[in-house]
């Protein structure tokens, strides 16, 4: 990728944001995207071996999904963080938080992007952004109901309007994912202030009502996308 | 393994799926570009992803929306 000057990549980048491309076009924008293998192959490794987690990687982020996002915010395509990454689905946010610690510890100066707090238009997990060999490999991770949200809201983008996952497609967009990303925050902060406590010094009757809590999140999920797929 | 991955956004379903040992790897990403080049020619607009994982299962599990409608992602929760 040497060869290839980041001016040429960034007017690469304005043709796909235009929606103006060739074959050639397509195999800069491969080799671009092929010049983070050594990178993504590092951070995938590393998690795998010494970390022992199983991540699914992406080594590179689809041309559909590069573009719309080019058109989407006003960045360059060598600005883009995430053209080359991995996910980690872990149980719950206990394991969240223990997870992303030993990524912070394996990967001195990665920067931590938590969306939990501050939730990116419902859209709640952390990501860990890794830089190696002059390259940045975007690690998410995810709790079960995180992922479950994000899954719900891709696909929901797919199917009606692409900018439902970023908070747009006005009318279109389910009031369900704004109200089920509150009731996902609400349950893992009660989760994960059960954790803080012993056991032995809980009432027993506290861990049975997140499960009711979460039980009725997914009742109430199942209600609305049966009613918005008319079944 | 590694898995091609050619998607239709707006059926919301796989049009074809493809999968690779680790040892195949520039052989997938080979099958990536020229499936890119025939729809970019066709003027198909799909979504094709190549995902690695060490098995079928996990990347169904971490990549539920290619495989699955939105009444299955919530009734398989």
């Amino acid at each position: 990728m040497d060869e290839v000057s980041k001016s040429q990549i960034d007017r690469l980048g304005d043709r796909l944001r235009a929606g103006n491309i060739d074959d050639e076009d397509l195999r800069l924008l491969d080799r671009y995207r092929l010049s983070f293998s050594k990178a993504y192959e590092f951070v995938v490794r590393k998690i795998r071996d010494d970390l022992r987690y199983e991540p699914t990687g992406r080594p590179a982020k689809s041309t559909t999904s590069i573009s719309e996002k080019l058109r989407r915010e006003t960045i360059r395509l060598t600005q883009i963080q995430d053209i080359a990454g991995c996910r980690i689905v872990t149980p719950d946010m206990l394991d969240q938080v223990l997870v992303v610690g030993e990524l912070e510890y394996q990967f001195k100066g990665a920067i931590i992007i938590d969306r939990r707090d501050t939730p990116s238009h419902g859209y709640r997990a952390v990501h860990v952004i890794v830089r190696h060999s002059g390259k940045l490999v975007e690690i998410q991770v995810r709790t079960a109901l995180q992922h479950l949200w994000a899954e719900l809201s891709e696909k929901l983008a797919d199917l009606i309007d692409p900018a439902i996952k970023y908070g747009g497609g006005g009318e279109k967009r389910p009031d369900i994912l704004d109200k089920t990303s509150e009731m996902v925050a609400e349950a893992e902060n009660l989760e994960w202030e059960l954790t803080q406590i012993p056991k032995e010094d809980r009432p027993q009757t506290v861990d049975s009502r997140v499960e009711e809590f979460k039980a009725r999140l997914f009742d109430l999920l199942k209600a609305r996308i049966e009613a918005l797929t008319g079944k | 393994m590694l898995f091609l991955i050619e998607y239709d956004r707006e059926s919301g379903k796989i049009v074809t799926f493809r999968s690779f040992d680790d040892s195949e790897r520039e052989d997938a990403e080979h099958s990536r570009l020229e499936k890119e080049l025939e729809l970019n020619r066709r003027g198909v607009e799909r979504e094709v992803v190549i995902l690695e994982a060490p098995t079928e299962a996990a990347v169904r599990r971490t990549h539920r929306r290619y495989f699955e409608s939105l009444r299955e992602l919530v009734e398989a929760s």
